[in-house]
């Protein structure tokens, strides 16, 4: 499957104002018995072309700054731009040029066929009625609904909604797409599939933004050039996943396991680059007791080089080695000093 | 697809929606209204709901007033309750159908987030999306009207018909009848789910107070006074004048406010017509205000892709 037929490549992007601009959002929602602050003072920047990700738990205010993007949602104070649009004023600029998908519902006409509510929304949007026809069949083709084309909505199971919901957010061929959750509720191959289309089509014309929200790490570890952390309404850490991680190990840790190390960890701890070496306190020894395991925390992987070179000069020799990375929960769970399956309350 | 092209193809900072773009939008609306509609229709329960449920409904009040009337009815007075009961179908199916459509888009489909994000004005999606109820309670209207004289021998004198009359009356009703959906339409953006109810039970109380199948004097004044205000009250009256011109006034006779207060027995083809047009503006005006009010009222509280049933 691949990606819809990309239009030409545009000659610059450099021109267009920021994707995103949020200055200071709060969003309180009136609740009984207290108001409930959904957003409190959130600021953020996404580039055009950027896939930018909001990573938190249930209840974090992802949902709703999405809304509030979206024009569905008017924030308490402060401002958001879609573009340079207004999300509060210029609602019909902004909704010209993006589009929402949202994950882990039952949406469609169900009486429906897949063609025929495409096909109203190439309507709604504008698209000349062959051309309509046309970009239905294409996105169909894109989500890998072909035989699904003349099945009614409500015979079609979870996954094949969600595509089809994919493909109505592509039927305007939005500037921005928000993603919602886009792989909620999917099985691990309709959830590739979505993954895979939204990276194709985000890849076919530099411009295209996509804002995602998920609450699945690695999903956002695999697909974000840019992400942030959000727990409470609040933007707890912003930055590439890379330099997230970082955040949390300060460097590489690797694990190695040396037939022998007659010198002890100490010379290897003395290196320049290396932050911590410590022999393993779970398994020091191999069952055979023939083996030794090291932990190195290294400020960079470059440095694994002088420590290789260390051990030679000990007669040390390498019998397994592994690098292990922090995942985006370990900077969550630094940051919020929790993990993602404790969050207290609904997704907002 | 269609190409982002830097700065030209950024949308003009005053864009709205043009004229033709919002008649695509309703037009779109309207076939999306039937092809969902005609596929719950099926023909069994079209005939049903739309045919069978108002004929068996004037029947009804056709005996009723025959029994009351010791079989003393005359045919103007049977053409008085046909007429206004017909009529009052195509006024249900109005005000029900553009309400509803909230309701079915949001709690139903869930499509209603991806309606309000559209270009297009929401308003004139769900106009469109009731146009089709809109058209199938019509055709339930003319062919219960047709039904219920052939059965009850109320002749319909084809030459009598005020036919300017009858489509200027018809045009203006259309008028008041979309303005009293759209409201209703704007008070269930605000409700949960359990207001599938309220459209009916509107046009309930309103049936007993325009008209449609007793003249209004008989109602307390205070009630007559509001009737009076009421465009349908005028848009009914309108429609029997024009069918069946020996029919009585449903809105003066001898103690009546309209009596009291005008020194005439009814009103002429002119008052009913100026009053129907200034009663349907004032009731267009206060629908516009409302769903104005009630679209923002919905942004502001995240109303519009809320599902509050299970």
């Amino acid at each position: 499957m691949s990606a819809p037929a990309a239009p030409a490549t545009p000659s610059s992007i450099d021109d267009l104002p920021p994707a995103i601009e949020v200055r200071g959002v709060r969003r309180v929602y009136k609740a009984k018995p207290n108001p409930v602050t959904a957003l409190d003072g959130v600021d953020l920047d996404v580039a055009p072309g950027e896939l930018f990700g909001l990573l938190g738990p249930n209840g974090a205010g992802k949902t709703t700054l999405i809304k509030i993007l979206t024009t569905l949602l008017l924030p308490t104070d402060g401002t958001a731009r879609v573009f340079g649009f207004d999300v509060a004023r210029q609602t019909t600029e902004i909704r010209r040029i993006m589009n929402i998908v949202s994950g882990g519902e039952q949406s469609g006409y169900g009486l429906l066929q897949v063609r025929e509510q495409l096909w109203m929304f190439s309507q709604f949007y504008g698209i000349p009625v062959r051309e309509g026809w046309r970009r239905v069949d294409e996105l169909i083709d894109a989500v890998g609904l072909q035989e699904q084309r003349h099945q009614k909505i409500s015979s079609l199971s979870t996954g094949q909604r969600q595509k089809l919901n994919l493909a109505r957010g592509l039927m305007n061929d939005p500037w921005i797409l928000f993603l919602d959750e886009p792989t909620l509720g999917l099985d691990v191959s309709a959830a590739r599939v979505v993954r895979d289309l939204v990276r194709g089509w985000q890849a076919a014309v530099p411009g295209r933004t996509i804002l995602l929200t998920s609450h699945y790490m690695a999903e956002v570890d695999e697909l974000c050039d840019r992400l942030a952390i959000v727990d409470h309404g609040r933007i707890l850490a912003l930055g590439t996943p890379t330099e997230l991680k970082q955040r949390v190990s300060a460097g590489s840790i690797f694990r190695l396991v040396l037939d022998a190390l007659e010198g002890g960890v100490e010379p290897i701890a003395a290196l320049p680059g290396v932050e911590r070496a410590v022999l393993a306190a779970d398994d020091a020894t191999a069952p055979d007791g023939q083996t030794v395991a090291v932990n190195l925390q290294l400020t960079d992987d470059a440095v694994l080089g002088s420590v290789i070179t260390a051990l030679a000069a000990q007669d040390a020799h390498i019998v397994a080695l592994q690098k292990s990375e922090p995942t985006l929960e370990d900077v969550f769970v630094e940051l919020v000093g929790r993990g993602f399956g404790d969050a207290p309350e609904g997704d907002r | 697809m269609t190409q982002l092209a830097g700065s030209q193809a950024r949308p003009q900072r005053d864009a709205r929606g043009t004229w033709q773009e919002r008649l695509l939008t309703w037009r779109t609306a309207v076939r999306l209204g039937w092809a969902v509609e005609s596929n719950w229709a099926d023909p069994v329960l079209f005939l049903i709901y739309s045919i069978a449920k108002p004929i068996a409904s004037v029947l009804m009040l056709v005996v009723m007033l025959q029994v009351i009337s010791n079989g003393a009815a005359s045919t103007a007075d049977l053409g008085f309750v046909i007429v206004g009961s017909a009529l009052w179908a195509f006024v249900m199916g109005g005000i029900a159908g553009l309400a509803w459509s909230i309701l079915d888009d949001r709690e139903r489909y869930r499509m209603l987030r991806y309606l309000a994000i559209l270009p297009g004005s929401l308003s004139v999606i769900l106009l469109g999306r009731g146009t089709a109820r809109l058209l199938i309670a019509g055709m339930g209207s003319v062919i219960t009207l047709v039904v219920a004289c052939l059965i009850t021998g109320v002749p319909i004198d084809i030459g009598r018909i005020d036919w300017i009359m009858l489509l200027v009356c018809m045009a203006i009703g259309l008028v008041a009848v979309i303005a009293l959906g759209t409201l209703m339409a704007a008070v269930c953006m605000q409700t949960r789910q359990d207001s599938w109810s309220y459209p009916e039970a509107v046009a309930g109380a309103l049936f007993l107070l325009v008209g449609a199948v007793f003249p209004i004097v008989v109602l307390p004044q205070v009630v007559q006074w509001v009737g009076l205000l009421m465009p349908l009250t005028w848009w009914i009256e309108g429609i029997r004048r024009a069918v069946l011109p020996d029919a009585a006034s449903g809105i003066g006779g001898v103690g009546s406010v309209w009596t009291d207060v005008t020194g005439t027995l009814a009103p002429d083809q002119g008052v009913i017509l100026v009053v129907s047009m200034a009663t349907t503006a004032m009731a267009t005006l206060v629908a516009f205000g409302g769903y104005r009010w009630s679209e923002r009222r919905a942004r502001e509280r995240g109303l519009l892709d809320r599902t509050t049933g299970s």
